[in-house]
């Protein structure tokens, strides 16, 4: 049996596939600070036999925690000579253009922890300046005394030759074995020296987090006797082990809601749908993230604490692209200045939560929007409802200031969140040259199955999924997941006159690391998958498209192909080719998967006659373009395989509610998932 | 119209975040296609959209100055041909720095009107830096110019797109008079191809929610704009209050003298610059725009940053300068390095106003964009390239925290530096240092956020360095108390080991290979009385080498060890102040 445990703000999640197929859900609190404790608590309160443990996979916000908590080591730089504030020059960006009482992010290493060393590399990699060893020493020799625990190592081009940077930690760990250290090359050969040095710093600033929970959690496993392969999930929508995760915690940033953008494609492949827009509604945020033809979207140009007036802090290791939005079913409601309605960026969290959770709130959310409007039911939450104190908290900080009723309050409400939404899944879809009716959404998280089919409908997207394990999918995706490494190594090679012999050189020498980091991982080496991408430009350009490359190795006709992938995928996005400018490649990127045994999966039971058995009630329920209207409301649990039934209507589950529109037609596939098909022409 | 009271204002209100939304895509959309460093790292570009009667109702912006441009630039294009003259498709190019919002005519703008089934309902519009617009310096703007003509080639709203076809004998003609006009091409189509997707979405809207909601929603986003100006406008402090000050230089060696009268009212926020120096032989002129846009850059910051620009915001807002003065200079003045003379102007109303909001302007910063072009043959690759810059520097302190460090000049913004790895392998140079100009001047309370060094090493031979760096004579100002940041400078260190003079402006010096220009830049000014400032602090200033011991003794009065960074005491002068209070 596989295994996966998913932490999450509020709940750690589980999700268990046995050897039949069948499919174990569970969840227990989440308890900070000692994790570790809520996946040791999910995993007693499941039952489940510790034996019968093949794998075990997992998703963690440890290391994310740590960085926004600022809760990591006492951290150093070793840099080259003449560069140690690059770290806090920055970019020099300002993105709240009229604050002129603006703040920078601070550094995570303070000035007199960043220390210089004599060497230096050209762009071409040669070496100009050969590294001075006794300066090491002598960096060291401060660090030492100053007690740091971590270091990071990042010098001027050393994606173009890594030698000084690699003999660098090699010393360190010489002179002292017992120090946290990294070269920003362990993470990416990309350049841009202030994103690098970032990424190792944050990097460094997380390992003995990492390491002790890492440590910790594998020991008490052990110490359950579950002794199967350990994995962790990446923010790249692959997983590492338990081991690489300690030398790079910082892949693990995203480890979560990676993982549910990763099940949809799974799921989309299972039910052969290859386009897939995810849609994951949470407590606090909405996120979505798009998937063409199977593939998931990865980009290294991620930042964490930043937004529409802060800089944040990037990180250029590979991550899913996720648009995510503070829009969740916490977000609260309220007027602005202008008087105008407003749904989040503001949440009401776990705690106090929605005034429905009757924890104390007084902010009227989303969810208690949906509360009024019978999206939702009072009595299918784990908790009392008062649907007074709800209704009152509408009327007063909503409805007395449009001067409106408590219904076209929660009416509005639920407007502006879906128009909110609307916007976030638009800009990962039509703003990016997709058209939404070629893709299906996913949606799954508390709220994905309340607002999809509405939105489905305003996109024009013909059909949504809601999977199974809905609240749980991101766990369920884990023990989906293959392991993952991006190895990206910036060149710039005009794409005419490149040599195929480099290039192709360039292309064995990453796939020789991948491989290397296989073997330590113990992949056999006939279940190793490599998939080729180019990042490329037109020349003068300075950002780039993402090519899928053709396979190793490159022959001379690949060229002409590479180049016509190219304008096609920039006239895509950007609606214009250029093909008489000559295009350059910046990075290659090899995608490398270490094939893991996927779960079969178990049908359910065939829907026995009318599916009027399952229903629960029928009651008034709003529907935006629809108004209210009277609304079979069903079980969900009592659904069978076929089952079909056309909206509007309600299919209830312990976590959420799927919303279906007046005229949609819901099926149920033979794994249990709900299909809403939108009736979009 | 009387048919808007029944339209639920969710519906509007939903209807203007698509609006927003779709001025945010137009925005991006152009830097990510751009071959302008300017563009893709600067971002000196801004895009917007207007009503049918060119008044702004949402701009993107990368940088401040380009502030309330967009507006302009169309109605001079509307009232130029005549709105009936206008058709679905057409496309006007605009650059005229004395008309429609012009800048300096490096700024290229592009408008668009938007038709709804026949109808004019919108205009699209953007302005972006162009790599060179001919004339007689790479990059079309030197420090030296004199007038108009040597800045390349001016556009006064002519049309460049007729109903969706190029017009090729414009754009023939620009491409002759053009130095790199294959990055003007891809700029140009950037541009269009951005307007058209505003065009695009704007239409989407009325096919979705019909053009009478539109229309609703777009007098809604105005209205509320002016509303809530007017009721922050009342909360202000009320009075008036007055600066001069000089620019150091106007490109020939004469300081050039401006001063402002702010008056706030409940009604009005009123900046006056009667009493500027006339207009200047070299190229810091400016037409109306600049002191427009820089008065709109410090309202913005008092009024609320988080406002979205629109033009009901600035209703309450009114600039007067004098026809004829650097601030709305004549034709045929040289305006390429204009923007000088608009982050003066920011700098004036901010310095006015500082004592009156404390809580939204500190103390000076850096003030200059302190621009370099370098320009020449690539050693490896041989391809011309050029460099157009702005250099980062240090911000003043405020009341609550030190001045920042490594920002660009408050008339940029979303402005990205070129990194070190980029520029070694785009340009002929290598950079030997990018660090912490660490001075120590702007003691305050509150310390000044320290300059910066860029050294960049010439890796051939004949390439030409062209740089203007304002504040280059007079410090940045501290405030409360705080004291006086430094200055902007550069100098030569050539390979024969010749040091030139500290320089502020300098126009085409050839550098040859292994020449070495070293660029530094100010610290901000201080805020607050130095002697305030806690020791703890001052003593982690010294050990992170932003100020020295002996400064932290002399300015801060506070002894610190050298070795261990211990506070080993207060001065007498330091006791007897507190002693004092």
């Amino acid at each position: 049996m596989k295994v996966a445990t998913d932490i999450g703000g509020t709940f750690t999640d589980l999700v268990a596939i046995d050897s039949a197929g069948r499919l174990i859900m569970e969840k227990s609190h989440t308890t900070p600070p000692n994790f570790d404790q809520g996946v040791m608590d999910v995993l007693a309160k499941s039952g489940l036999e510790p034996k019968s443990i093949e794998a075990f996979f997992h998703g963690t916000t440890t290391i994310i925690n740590a960085l926004t908590e600022r809760t990591g080591a006492k951290t150093a730089l070793i840099t080259t000579k003449g560069f140690r504030d690059v770290l806090e020059l920055a970019r020099g960006n300002r993105p709240d253009l009229f604050n002129l009482v603006f703040k920078k992010p601070e550094p995570f290493v303070p000035r007199y922890l960043r220390r210089e060393v004599t060497e230096r590399m050209s762009y071409k990699g040669e070496v100009i300046t050969p590294l001075n060893e006794d300066d090491i020493v002598r960096e060291v020799a401060y660090l030492k005394k100053e007690k740091v625990e971590a270091i990071a190592v990042c010098y001027i081009n050393s994606y173009a030759n890594d030698a000084h940077e690699r003999r660098t930690v090699e010393k360190i760990r010489e002179l002292w074995p017992e120090v946290y250290v990294c070269a920003s090359v362990d993470i990416t050969k990309e350049w841009r020296e202030y994103e690098r040095t970032s990424t190792a710093v944050l990097n460094a600033y997380v390992m003995p987090t990492a390491s002790s929970y890492i440590d910790r959690l594998g020991q008490r496993l052990t110490e359950k006797g579950i002794s199967g392969p350990r994995y962790i999930m990446q923010s790249n929508g692959g997983t590492t082990t338990f081991d690489q995760a300690k030398v790079t915690p910082i892949n693990v940033v995203e480890s979560g809601p990676v993982a549910g953008v990763f099940g949809s494609s799974i799921l989309g492949k299972l039910i052969g749908e290859s386009n897939i827009i995810a849609f994951d509604v949470g407590g606090t945020t909405a996120k979505c993230s798009l998937i063409d033809n199977g593939e998931v979207k990865v980009t290294t140009s991620y930042y964490i604490e930043r937004d529409e007036r802060h800089a944040g802090y990037p990180i250029m290791a590979p991550v899913v692209d996720i648009v995510e939005i503070g829009n969740g079913g916490g977000s609260i409601a309220w007027i602005d200045d202008a008087g105008s309605l407003k749904v989040g960026p503001r949440s009401a969290g776990a705690l106090p939560g929605p005034v429905a959770y009757g924890k104390g709130g007084t902010d009227p959310t989303t969810t208690d929007a949906n509360l009024v409007a019978g999206r939702l039911s009072p009595v299918n939450f784990d908790m009392d409802v008062s649907m007074d104190h709800v209704r009152t908290a509408l009327q007063e900080k909503v409805g007395g200031a449009l001067g409106v009723g408590v219904e076209e309050a929660a009416e509005s409400i639920i407007r502006v969140a879906d128009s909110n939404m609307n916007n976030a899944l638009k800009l990962i879809s039509v703003r990016r040259g997709y058209d939404p009716r070629d893709f299906t959404m996913v949606a799954f998280g508390g709220g994905g199955p309340i607002h999809g089919p509405t939105l489905a409908r305003e996109l024009n997207i013909r059909k949504v999924i809601v999977p199974v394990a809905a609240s749980v999918f991101s766990a369920w995706g884990m023990l989906m997941s293959d392991i993952r490494h991006d190895y990206i190594q910036t060149k710039i090679l005009p794409l005419k006159d490149a040599s195929m012999e480099e290039l192709n050189g360039m292309w064995k020498s990453l796939m020789e690391t991948a491989g290397t980091q296989f073997r330590n991982e113990g992949i056999p080496e006939g279940q190793a998958v490599f998939s080729f991408l180019a990042d490329m430009r037109y020349m003068g350009q300075e950002h780039t498209v993402q090519v899928a490359a053709p396979s190793y190795p490159w022959k001379e006709e690949d060229r002409a192909e590479l180049l016509s992938r190219f304008h096609k995928t920039h006239e895509h996005f950007y609606t214009f080719s250029l093909p008489d400018t000559p295009a350059e490649i910046v990075n290659l990127h090899l995608v490398a998967y270490g094939q893991l045994a996927k779960p079969a999966l178990e049908e359910i039971p065939v829907q026995e006659g009318s599916i009027e058995s399952a229903r629960k009630e029928t009651r008034r329920v709003f529907f935006s373009g629809d108004g209210w209207l009277d609304t079979p409301v069903y079980d969900r649990t009592k659904l069978g395989q076929g089952a079909r039934a056309v909206g509007p209507l309600i299919v209830e589950e312990t976590t959420t509610a799927t919303v279906v529109c007046p005229g949609q037609k819901l099926t149920v596939d033979r794994y249990g998932d709900l299909i809403v098909e939108t009736e979009v022409s | 119209m009387a048919e808007q009271v029944n339209i639920n204002p969710v519906t509007l209100d939903i209807v203007k975040d698509s609006l927003i939304a779709a001025s945010n895509e137009i925005f991006y959309a152009f830097a990510q296609t751009s071959m302008s460093p300017i563009i893709y790292e600067t971002l000196d570009y801004a895009s917007g959209i207007a009503d049918a009667d060119g008044r702004l109702l949402t701009q993107g912006n990368g940088v401040t100055g380009f502030i309330g441009m967009i507006s302009p630039m169309i109605c001079a294009v509307a009232d130029k041909y005549g709105k009936e003259n206008l058709h679905p498709g057409d496309v006007y190019i605009i650059n005229d720095p004395f008309m429609g919002g012009g800048t300096h005519m490096s700024d290229v703008g592009m408008v668009m009107p938007i038709f709804y089934k026949g109808e004019l309902i919108a205009f699209a519009g953007n302005k972006a830096h162009w790599s060179d617009i001919g004339g007689m310096a790479p990059g079309s703007f030197s420090t030296d110019a004199t007038n108009m003509y040597q800045e390349g080639m001016c556009f006064s709203g002519t049309k460049l797109v007729d109903r969706g076809e190029l017009v090729e004998p414009v754009w023939d003609l620009m491409r002759s008079n053009m130095r790199y006009p294959q990055i003007s091409q891809g700029d140009m189509w950037g541009q269009i191809s951005s307007l058209r997707t505003g065009e695009k979405r704007i239409c989407e809207l009325c096919d979705k929610y019909g053009a009478d909601v539109v229309k609703g929603s777009m007098k809604r986003l105005i209205e509320q704009g002016e509303s809530v100006a007017r009721k922050r406008l009342k909360e202000m402090p009320k009075g008036t209050w007055e600066m001069d000050e000089c620019m150091d230089d106007d490109g020939h060696g004469n300081p050039v003298h401006m001063q402002v009268k702010v008056t706030i009212t409940d009604d009005e926020f009123l900046a006056d610059f009667t009493g500027s120096d006339p207009q200047v032989v070299g190229c810091v002129n400016s037409g109306a725009t600049a002191a427009y846009a820089g008065v709109k850059v410090v309202f913005m910051s008092v009024i609320g940053p988080e406002l979205a620009v629109n033009d009901g915001v600035f209703a309450p807002l009114r600039t007067i300068c004098e026809p004829g003065s650097v601030l709305q200079a004549n034709r045929p003045a040289a305006t390429s390095c204009y923007y000088e003379s608009m982050i003066y102007v920011i700098d004036l109303v901010w310095r006015a106003l500082a004592p009156a909001f404390p809580d939204s302007l500190g103390a000076g910063h850096l003030l200059s964009v302190c621009t370099v072009l370098m320009s020449g043959k690539h050693q490896d690759f041989g391809n011309d390239y050029l460099i157009i810059e702005p250099t980062v520097g240090g911000w003043g302190a405020c009341r609550g925290h030190d001045g920042q460090v490594g920002l660009f000049c408050v008339g940029d913004g979303e402005t990205y530096n070129v990194p070190v790895e980029m520029a070694e392998t785009r340009y002929g140079i290598r950079i030997d240092e990018f660090s912490l100009h660490t001075d120590g001047a702007g003691a305050g309370e509150y310390r000044g956020g320290s300059g910066a060094v860029r050294v960049y090493r010439s890796m051939n031979d004949n390439q030409l360095f062209t740089a203007s760096f304002g504040r280059n004579k007079w410090p940045v100002w501290g405030a409360a108390g705080g004291r006086d940041g430094s200055i902007n400078y550069f100098r030569f260190i050539d390979a024969d080991g010749t040091v030139s003079e500290p320089m502020g402006i300098v126009a085409r010096r050839v550098m040859n290979k292994n020449d070495v220009v070293r660029m530094i830049t100010a610290t901000g000014g201080g805020y607050g009385d130095p002697f305030k400032r806690p020791p703890e602090k001052v003593a982690m200033d010294v050990k992170n080498e932003y100020i020295t011991a002996e400064q932290a003794e002399k300015d801060y009065g506070v002894l610190v060890d050298p070795e261990t960074f211990a506070v080993l005491g207060l001065t007498d002068e330091r006791k007897k102040a507190a002693a004092a209070r």
